[in-house]
């Protein structure tokens, strides 16, 4: 459709590529079954539920958000929606944002079948031996909605005694209170549903909204929330009435504990997913099952759990297999990329989302823990990634992606540079913290307790930090301290790497006027009779390494030439391109 | 008893016409650390008695174990000189008293980069050869790297002894024997002929051929015997020494001497360095060995030797080893030899600049190098690190080429990578104190000029293994030393208890630090792994690392061998690449560039900071390149100086220069990490033909450029027969020929072949010479051990990459092997698909 709008065009592109490209689409078969049949779509979307809410609050104006794969369904899930409520509802185009206002949210995840008893023998295969064996469900939130199902059969038929399942948020908001089957929320005036929440950064599939979406999650999405909320009263309220176990699809609060803090009650939460360990037992005595098919979710339950055997079920093959083994490998992968991050003198700092609670202290702190290392930050503003874009920034060594929790774990070979997440980077610049096979992918565990509480703070303690390093950068001077001039031996080359330090603009100051009184004395000129001192800038150390270094003006030395006519068409095909074509086919 | 003060050295140090900087270099089990006990006695740092079986220099506990030697020592020895001897030696001197700094190197081909690291630091080479094995693959291997660095040689027979008691030869077979050693290695030092050194062929009659026994602490030159003889017959010592080697006879009768084997009357000759210089020794032999104790004392009478009244009870060996000393020490005989014949530091300087410096030769550096001049600005070349009792901390081992380094001085510390004019691998800080080497004691020292070995306390951390170390802001670096093994053989290794990461981080760098040659690093899985130079290094390395560097419990991985990735043919179609946004195309196509110019670019002799010009006319000269082709190499990868190459062939494409930098980036990162299991590529030659640009600068920047380049250069390489190579070992094995049967039934097992048989000449040893894959080798010793009752020893190394049978994609036994390490590294177990990097219009 969008092709005949297109045409040449010198100056910009007139989208039409965007409209036409093509999106890798997981699991479409939700989408397609569903557009026909109202009643599938009302189930799988929950519309009742939504409905249900959206008219008990009286919420007039709607947002609904889809993840990529399931914006097919969006104008028939809107249109139920208007229909049975009378709100005006508006389809949100953008897949990846975050939370930028403290609205209500009501996720829908969606529903994909499971064979409840199938997945119940799989399960009494692997562990039929040991009743009483520690266990903790988790579940890809598309199965969510049977896992009650599938809770009952072991517990019941088959007599386990252990299992804890874990539980996984499907509203959220701040500081309200939630009653277990009624989550009415009152204190705001506009309602926004989202419907499938999301994730930003790499699209591929993180969004899983109406369930279908890739196998994967919303629960960095709940994550989000559930940070902001931390240590809400209604929270601690809430997540006592959870304990029950027996309301389905609860949304609960909880404050994001680290396992080192782990809390009185022992509550876990990871990725949205919160789980309540008995008194005196530590995660590490629990083996994990997770119903779900491979997905960023699975791994990064096992990257935060690595100490734990993980063991999945995958509804659509209906198998089951141990996954742990995996898990080393994947730790391995990224504790490689720290070394890589270590190495770098020029971080950037990619920021996918603007939506994740405290993002900014986040940047800020990163910025800062670069900058005390004499490094170099840059800040970029991605939204997703992708391989194109991050290879646009060729001077940049690594870099580190903020974003939601789910969708920090960027590990592709195709990238020509290394993304690492906040955790990561912090293990390879800060000595305080070491590589011990522990993985924290919410960055929000990273912050010092002070900046979780918002931005009111972050000139605070940067401006503690500025004072900080600035009191360090007197201390080398004065001492000539070794410490940071020692080069570090860097486990990526087997080689020592001398640690460029990027000096503070204060410091480039005394540099200058140093150069300047230096200018009165005869200086060696160089070769090139280029500037030979170079100010300690990232930039311009980059650029002198450059071959091509933008246009030179040859006045003079180039002939003169008459203007020939040349290429015509558009970029993606000149016209005199047909006859290649041809040429290059037949060669197939 | 030390007969000798460290204030005699220091002093000795500055008059540096007296100074020798020689290494001790042989093949594995020649005998080096046992003659060096000789001099090492001779200095009197160990009683004589126990010279040949204390191994000075082993200062290891595992050398002493094994009896081989694993790091490379260094002592100092101080020798006084007879101003008679003194008038044989050819260049400046200055008094009587010299100063030897001596060099202790492994035989193990393993260790081959201890040897390259001690050679860079002396002047002269002191090479052993035993005389039953002859000369060995690594005695060739040393001897070859001596004559590259300029290092000047003199030789010794060892374990002259074993001839005499084992093989009870007759004294013309001997001579025989002695005559043929010496000529194989005049004919290795012959082929690697430098100029500039001049003739540095080994002659019995100069007195540059010692000839000894270690183990009995006894040594003689020509020279030695002619200076007796020369008295007795009244001819000058030179012309006495001519005429005890070679085609010269003596007749008893007549007294005449002449140059036939027979006499007037036809009746045989005795030779006269058989008449002369072995018949005491035989006779000696003969009658210590056999009882005939009567026998010996006329003749030590006659050799004017004393034995002390205990010494008179001992019998056979002991005797015999006791009279030999007497007769001929060794340390004497040696030392002499090295005084006479080897250069001081400003001998060898003058010639040896040149080879060393990497600046012009006329700068002040270069000078003061040339000159050997201690006022000059100090350079100073660090080329091992030496560990100290201090856990974790090293002694910069390295020889001061010019200047002074004293403690306390400010010094400019430039790494390999290290650049005149930047501040990449430099480091400004000041020399915390001086060593003087010895063995396993140091003695500090207050400064130390030009000319001298020396050992530098606290700038360990700067350097990782080697480094050059100046006064001078406008120095280069002196050049790096060139390996003749590399890091082949891989394993990765793992703490037991995961908390002890950090152990093991600190363990791998000071184990990197400790050996020249090993590798430590993390693979891109995250493993850690260590690199050596074959099987006895790497468990060598492993072993240093568990109990001395990381002190924690490792596991270890089986070994590994590294692949290269390459292509056979010409791309059999244009590959083409799309950038993301599909406005910018690049068209590729691979092909192999040939052993011989990826061995040129391997070994530096095609580089590519040579100049654009020399280097084109030498790709077209000797490569069968186009010259206007090779003008147009962009760049050489991976890291800048692998053996790939990427060409500009395109013609008139508007913007081209604004890509060089991304085509450049995605170069390196696809020959870093080939297509098919992530090994470096090798011998690949990718040419850019055309490539079509967006207008617009914006759509054509790095974002878009690389990715594409990079599947393009991938997709060339899968349609031009893409190739695998595994390493390939070049193995000798000594033996007897009854172990033969079962060597050929190990070597074919493992995929070995053999290409070369032959009998060592007077022995009854054969010399077996095969190719052998470096994946098939492990355990290869022991297996050989065992298939031949002990009686074999394989000296492996690394030789050369061999392209293995098939094409990749095709065959079914390289896809096996693709897919293993595909999943040993963590990718997805399949071939990768030539859709995925090929783009169609």
């Amino acid at each position: 459709m969008s092709n005949s709008l297109s045409g040449p065009s010198n100056f910009a592109d007139d989208g039409s590529a965007v409209i036409a490209r093509e999106i890798e689409v997981h699991h479409s078969r939700l989408a397609t079954e569903a557009q026909d049949k109202i009643i599938a779509c009302s189930d799988i979307y929950e519309i009742d539920r939504t409905v249900k809410v959206i008219k008990e609050r009286g919420y007039k104006r709607i947002a609904l958000q889809f993840p990529d794969d399931l914006l097919p369904d969006s104008g028939l899930v809107a249109q139920l929606i208007r229909e049975q409520t009378g709100s005006s509802v508006y389809i949100l185009a953008d897949t990846s944002y975050g939370r930028t206002s403290r609205l209500p949210v009501i996720y829908v995840f969606g529903k994909q079948p499971v064979d409840v008893q199938e997945c119940a023998n799989v399960f009494d295969g692997f562990f039929g031996e040991d009743k009483a064996k520690k266990m903790v469900l988790m579940y890809d939130v598309i199965y969510s909605h049977c896992v009650d199902k599938l809770m009952e059969t072991l517990e019941g038929e088959m007599r386990y005694t252990n299992i804890i399942k874990s539980r996984v948020e499907t509203e959220s908001n701040l500081g309200f209170v939630l009653s277990d089957q009624k989550p009415i929320q009152t204190s705001s005036n506009k309602c926004c549903q989202n419907q499938g929440s999301c994730c930003n950064g790499e699209s591929k599939s993180c969004c899983s909204q109406g369930a279908a979406g890739s196998s994967s999650s919303c629960q960095n999405r709940a994550n989000v929330n559930g940070s902001s909320c931390t240590s809400s009263s209604g929270c601690q309220t809430s997540t006592s009435t959870m304990a029950a176990q027996q309301q389905p699809s609860l949304a609960e609060k909880q404050s994001v504990e680290d396992d080192s803090t782990t809390s009185d009650n022992h509550k876990r939460r990871r990725f949205g997913r919160t789980y309540d360990l008995p008194e005196g037992d530590s995660i590490e005595d629990y083996t994990l099952f997770y119903i779900g098919d491979e997905s960023p979710t699975l791994s990064n339950i096992m990257m935060t759990h690595s100490k734990c055997e993980v063991y999945s079920y995958n509804p659509e093959k209906k198998e089951g297999r141990l996954e742990s083994a995996q898990v080393n490998r994947a730790l391995m992968r990224r504790y490689f990329l720290v070394q890589k991050a270590k190495d770098a003198d020029v971080i950037g700092i990619a920021v996918g989302t603007l939506g994740v609670a405290s993002y900014m202290t986040m940047i800020q702190h990163l910025k800062a823990l670069i900058e005390s290392k004499g490094k170099k930050a840059y800040t970029f503003v991605m939204g997703k990634l992708n391989v194109a874009k991050m290879a646009n920034f060729m001077e940049i060594d690594c870099f580190v992606y903020v974003a939601c929790p789910e969708n920090s774990l960027i590990d592709s070979k195709e990238f020509y540079r290394p993304i690492v997440t906040p955790y990561e980077l912090e293990i390879a610049l800060s000595k305080s913290r070491e590589w011990t096979g522990e993985y924290v992918t919410d960055f929000q565990q990273l912050l010092p307790d002070d900046d979780k509480i918002g931005v009111d703070k972050i000139k605070i303690s940067q401006a503690q930090l500025d004072a900080a390093s600035d009191r360090e950068d007197e201390d080398e001077s004065d001492q000539d301290s070794d410490e940071d001039q020692v080069p570090h031996f860097s486990l990526v080359t087997g080689q020592l790497k001398q640690n460029k330090r990027y000096t503070s603009n204060k410091e480039d100051s005394k540099e200058l006027s140093a150069l300047i009184e230096g200018t009165k004395d005869l200086t060696v000129r160089n070769k090139n009779t280029s500037i030979a001192t170079l100010m300690s800038s990232a930039a311009g150390e980059y650029l002198q390494s450059r071959e091509f270094r933008g246009l030179e003006v040859q006045l003079g030395e180039t002939p003169v030439e008459l203007a020939t006519e040349g290429r015509a068409g558009i970029a993606r095909g000149y016209n005199s391109e047909s006859g290649y074509e041809d040429r290059e086919k037949e060669k197939y | 008893m030390v007969n000798f003060t460290i204030d005699q050295i220091r002093a000795l140090m500055d008059k540096v016409t007296n100074v020798r900087n020689m290494s001790v270099i042989a093949h594995v089990d020649h005998g080096k650390s046992t003659l060096t006990d000789s001099l090492v006695s001779m200095a009197g740092i160990i009683s004589s008695a126990r010279a040949g079986e204390a191994r000075f220099t082993d200062t290891r506990q595992d050398e002493q174990d094994r009896g081989i030697t694993i790091k490379s020592t260094a002592i100092s020895l101080f020798f006084e000189m007879t101003e008679d001897d003194l008038t044989d030696v050819k260049q400046k001197t200055d008094g009587t008293a010299f100063l030897i700094n001596l060099i202790d190197s492994p035989g193990h081909v393993d260790f081959s980069s201890e040897v390259t690291a001690a050679l860079r630091v002396t002047d002269g080479a002191l090479v052993v050869v035993d005389c039953i094995d002859g000369v060995c693959v690594q005695t060739e291997t040393v001897l070859r790297q001596a004559l590259g660095e300029r290092i000047k040689p003199v030789v010794v027979i060892n374990k002259v002894d074993r001839a005499l008691l084992e093989l009870q030869v007759t004294k013309e077979d001997l001579y025989q024997s002695f005559s043929r050693t010496i000529e194989s290695v005049n004919v290795i030092i012959s082929t690697y002929k430098d100029e500039v050194l001049g003739d540095v062929q080994v002659y019995p009659e100069h007195g540059t051929v010692a000839f000894a026994s270690g183990l009995h602490g006894w040594a003689f030159t020509i020279r030695q015997f002619a200076q007796r003889y020369s008295k007795k017959f009244g001819v000058d010592r030179q012309k006495m020494m001519t005429k005890l080697w070679g085609e010269n006879y003596f007749n008893p009768a007549t007294k005449k001497w002449t140059t036939k084997s027979t006499d007037a009357d036809g009746k045989p000759l005795e030779r006269a360095f058989c008449m002369f210089v072995l018949d005491p020794i035989f006779r000696l032999f003969d009658s210590a060995m056999n009882k005939k104790k009567e026998d010996v004392y006329p003749i030590l009478e006659k050799l004017n030797i004393t034995l002390k009244s205990e010494e008179k009870e001992y019998e056979g060996k002991l005797l015999l080893k006791t009279i030999m000393k007497k007769f001929l020490p060794a340390g004497e005989a040696l030392m002499e030899m090295l005084v006479i014949h080897l250069p001081s530091p400003v001998t060898a300087q003058r010639y040896r600049a040149e080879t060393l410096y990497e600046g012009p030769l006329d700068d002040e550096c270069a000078v003061g190098i040339k000159e050997c001049n201690p006022n000059g600005p100090l350079m100073l070349y660090i080329s091992k690190m030496v560990p100290t009792s201090d856990k974790g901390r090293f002694y910069a081992f390295g020889r001061v080429f010019s200047g002074t380094v004293r403690a306390g001085l400010k010094v400019r510390i430039q790494g390999p990578n290290y650049v005149v004019g930047s501040k990449t691998d430099l480091f400004v800080k000041s020399v915390q104190r001086i060593v003087l080497m010895m063995g396993r004691y140091v003695e500090p020292i207050e400064d130390c000029p030009a000319g001298n070995i020396v050992g530098l306390v606290g700038i360990d951390q700067f350097l990782l293994k080697s480094g050059t170390i100046t006064t001078s802001e406008t120095a280069h670096n002196l050049k790096v030393m060139k390996f003749s093994v590399s890091p082949v053989v891989r394993v990765a290794v793992e703490c037991k208890n995961a908390a002890d990461l950090p152990k093991l981080v600190e363990g791998l760098k000071r184990l990197s630090k400790s050996d020249p040659c090993v590798l430590c690093y993390t693979s891109d899985t995250g493993e850690h792994i260590v690199a050596g130079s074959g099987e006895l290094h790497l468990e060598i390395c492993l072993k240093d690392l568990e109990e001395d560097h990381a002190q924690i419990p490792l596991r270890k991985s089986d070994p590994v061998v590294q692949y290269k990735e390459t292509v056979q043919a010409e791309s059999s179609v244009t590959a083409l690449a799309k950038s993301p946004n599909k406005h910018n195309r690049l068209f590729l196509k691979a092909t192999p560039i040939g052993e011989d110019l990826s061995n040129a670019i391997e070994k530096g002799v095609v580089a590519p900071r040579d100049e654009l010009k020399a280097r084109a006319r030498v790709l077209s000269d000797e490569f069968g390149w186009d010259n206007a082709e090779a003008r147009k190499i962009w760049s050489f990868g991976p890291d800048g100086s692998g053996p790939n190459v990427i060409v500009d062939m395109t013609k008139g494409v508007a913007y081209l220069s604004e890509i060089k930098d991304s085509c450049v980036a995605a170069f390196q990162w696809a020959t870093r990490e080939g297509v098919y299991a992530d090994e470096q590529m090798r011998g690949c030659r990718f040419n850019i033909l055309d490539v079509v640009l967006h207008a617009d600068a914006i759509h054509r920047g790095g974002g878009q450029i690389i990715p594409a380049c990079r599947s393009a250069i991938y997709a060339s390489a899968m349609v031009a027969q893409p190739g695998f190579m595994e390493p390939i070992y070049l193995v000798e094995i000594t033996c007897p020929e009854g172990a033969m049967g079962g060597i050929y039934g190990v070597l074919n097992k493992r995929r070995g072949q053999v290409f070369n048989e032959e009998q060592r000449p007077g022995t009854p040893m054969f010399l077996i010479k095969a190719y052998l894959p470096v994946a098939e080798s492990f355990g290869f010793t022991t297996d050989l051990r065992a298939a031949t009752g002990g009686q074999a020893f394989p000296q492996s190394v690394f030789d050369h990459w061999e392209m293995m049978n098939g094409v990749l994609g095709e065959d079914a036994k390289l896809e096996a092997l693709v897919l293993a390490i595909r999943k040993r590294k963590g990718l997805k177990v399949e071939m990768p698909k030539l859709e995925n990097y090929m783009d169609r219009l």
